[in-house]
């Protein structure tokens, strides 16, 4: 189990390195000009390190959604949260806001996520404690309004802002600066520490509440930890670079493959997981058509899809 | 050792409860549980066996009452010490989540800081399922996955199991199988045992039962005073005959009623 968990951690890194030296200009570590070290530092140093944190953050919340709600279909943009943070920025995107300067559509999406976690929270509140159905038809219903709210505002603005909230929402790393690094890792790390902190009680939750009670769990308390330790890290993560697809409903189903269902080693092995194939897809996303890029999310998509699909045919490890 | 104890393990001291506001469905419930008893509990489709189960392991509150474990008032216990003095097993399981048999085991340990007590392998052992450890839960047979589940009551270390039918679902051989275990259980570690259970042949063989009806206790001692042709026909509602067959055994019949 050791190895397994040794070989991701030395998968992401290399795959962290090939997305500093590899793109349209290959570089040399070895032996940089003053180009080079610009394009490494600038640009690519902050920019792989903001779609690690990404995928960090969407494949750890994805492995504790499905878990916390029984559900093996919940993602982290189930629960509405990204509908609202991009609604919220693309309102800013098109509004032409500028109050907090190169921040102002992170900040827009970070407060539209964390004010739609904060409803669904409320609306999935009953009887003193979050329940997993009221919080799933709670996102979905959300979701929806939110999503065409938002279809509404791009279907009459102009072209300029329709352009960039549409990349926005498919998912956009060119915008990435050192300046994004420091809030992102402090939220990422923070539901990160939650969540590991709260596995056994993930895994107690999965086999029903009154299981969990049994174990000396408050069943009520832990989802609600939890359901925050999520909040935080999928406000954090749309807020850096949009919707990224795939990696939160998927890369938690194939971790389960190699390392099994415990949270104490499923969360920190789905966040590695997630991390490195958005780097590995943004990589590939500003390669392929260079100068032009694709959105990271699309390329998400085409790689671990098919990959996923294989892999369910293969072994029957889902459970169903 | 010994199987008797001054102390109740568990302890329900005119108990309320009701789910609504109309009506109690608990209806002034006392009864008390002893060190090293297996008590079978008896009643029909919701008459509240579930409900004085999930009483006494604190899921549910009395609306008053008390509920005492060892003495103390079962919420002054922090939760995590309580686990470690109670295991409730719900009827239904959700065996879909893909954990190995030797992963739920040690679920057993997550009331603990401290190195366990026993390991995973001794508690497979005991419910014999050691070659069965790195199997998933959901590739086991219903007798089994019930085995693995009170293996991990062993690591928790429980001196009281709250079991809700476990036998519901298990083929004859199985639910053999499964109140051995429980018994080989009780005489060796002393662990007390509340289980409800619906088929009164089985319940007769237990040294005490409790007879529930309408969330009130119609009686408990042993079966052969409690699971008489009155009490049963009072609870039920339908006419058991209670024989003695040739070679001693008690059992019932119903057929009269077809």
């Amino acid at each position: 189990m050791k190895i397994k968990i040794l070989v991701i951690v030395l998968i992401t890194a290399a795959v962290m390195c090939l997305s500093l030296v590899l793109g349209p200009r290959t570089i040399n570590p070895f032996a940089m000009d003053k180009t080079s070290r610009e394009i490494l530092f600038s640009i690519r140093a902050p920019r792989s390190i903001v779609a690690l944190l990404m995928g960090v953050a969407l494949g750890a919340s994805g492995a504790v959604l499905q878990g916390m709600l029984r559900n093996p279909l919940a993602d982290p943009y189930i629960l509405g949260i990204s509908s609202g943070a991009s609604l919220s920025a693309a309102l800013g995107i098109i509004g032409g806001a500028s109050v907090f300067g190169s921040f102002t559509v992170p900040v827009f999406a970070f407060g539209g996520a964390v004010a739609t976690g904060g409803l669904v929270g409320v609306m999935g509140w009953e009887r003193g404690g979050l329940w997993p159905e009221r919080l799933l038809l709670a996102g979905v219903g959300l979701s929806f309004l939110f999503s065409a709210l938002l279809m509404l505002i791009l279907s009459i603005s102009t072209d300029e802002g329709l352009r960039r909230a549409t990349l926005w929402i498919f998912g956009d790393l060119s915008m990435s600066e050192w300046s994004r690094v420091p809030y992102g890792l402090f939220f990422v790390m923070a539901g990160i520490a939650l969540s590991v902190w709260r596995a056994t009680a993930l895994n107690a939750l999965m086999l029903g509440d009154e299981f969990a009670h049994s174990l000396g769990f408050a069943p009520q308390r832990e989802r609600l930890i939890l359901f925050i330790s999520v909040g935080l890290m999928t406000a954090a993560s749309v807020s850096l670079g949009g919707m990224i697809g795939f990696i939160g409903l998927l890369v938690p189903h194939i971790m389960r493959f190699f390392i099994g269902s415990d949270g104490r080693l499923l969360i920190p092995a789905s966040a590695l997981a997630g991390g490195a194939l958005l780097c590995m897809a943004d990589l590939i996303s500003r390669s392929v058509i260079a100068p032009t890029e694709l959105p990271a999310g699309i390329v998400t998509a085409i790689i671990g899809a098919p990959y996923f699909l294989y892999l369910l045919r293969r072994k029957n490890v889902l459970g169903i | 050792m010994s199987s008797e104890s001054d102390l109740p393990i568990l302890g329900l001291g005119r108990v309320f409860f009701s789910y609504s506001k109309d009506g109690a469905f608990i209806d002034d419930l006392s009864f008390s549980v002893g060190g090293g008893e297996f008590i079978g509990l008896l009643g029909p489709n919701g008459s509240g066996k579930s409900t004085i189960l999930k009483l006494g392991a604190g899921i549910l509150r009395p609306s008053s009452g008390n509920i005492t474990l060892w003495g103390k008032n079962i919420r002054e216990y922090r939760n995590r010490d309580r686990a470690k003095l109670i295991s409730y097993l719900p009827q239904l399981l959700d065996i879909s989540v893909p954990f190995s048999v030797r992963e739920l085991v040690n679920m057993g340990l997550y009331p603990y800081d401290i190195l366990p007590a026993m390991s995973a392998d001794e508690a497979l052992d005991m419910v014999g399922l050691r070659d069965r450890a790195y199997c998933r839960l959901s590739d086991l047979s219903g007798g089994e996955r019930r085995r693995t589940f009170i293996a991990m009551t062993l690591l928790q270390g429980a001196g009281l199991l709250l079991l809700d039918e476990p036998l519901a679902n298990l083929d004859i051989k199985y639910q053999i199988e499964l109140i051995r275990l429980l018994g080989k259980l009780r005489e060796e570690r002393n662990i007390s045992i509340v289980m409800a259970l619906h088929d009164i042949n089985i319940a007769l063989q237990f040294e005490k039962v409790m007879l529930i009806k309408e969330g009130r206790l119609l009686g408990i001692g042993h079966p052969k005073k409690i699971l008489t042709s009155d009490m049963l026909r009072e609870a039920f509602d339908v006419e058991v005959e209670v024989s003695r067959s040739d070679s001693g055994n008690t059992y019932v019949s119903y057929e009269n009623n077809f």
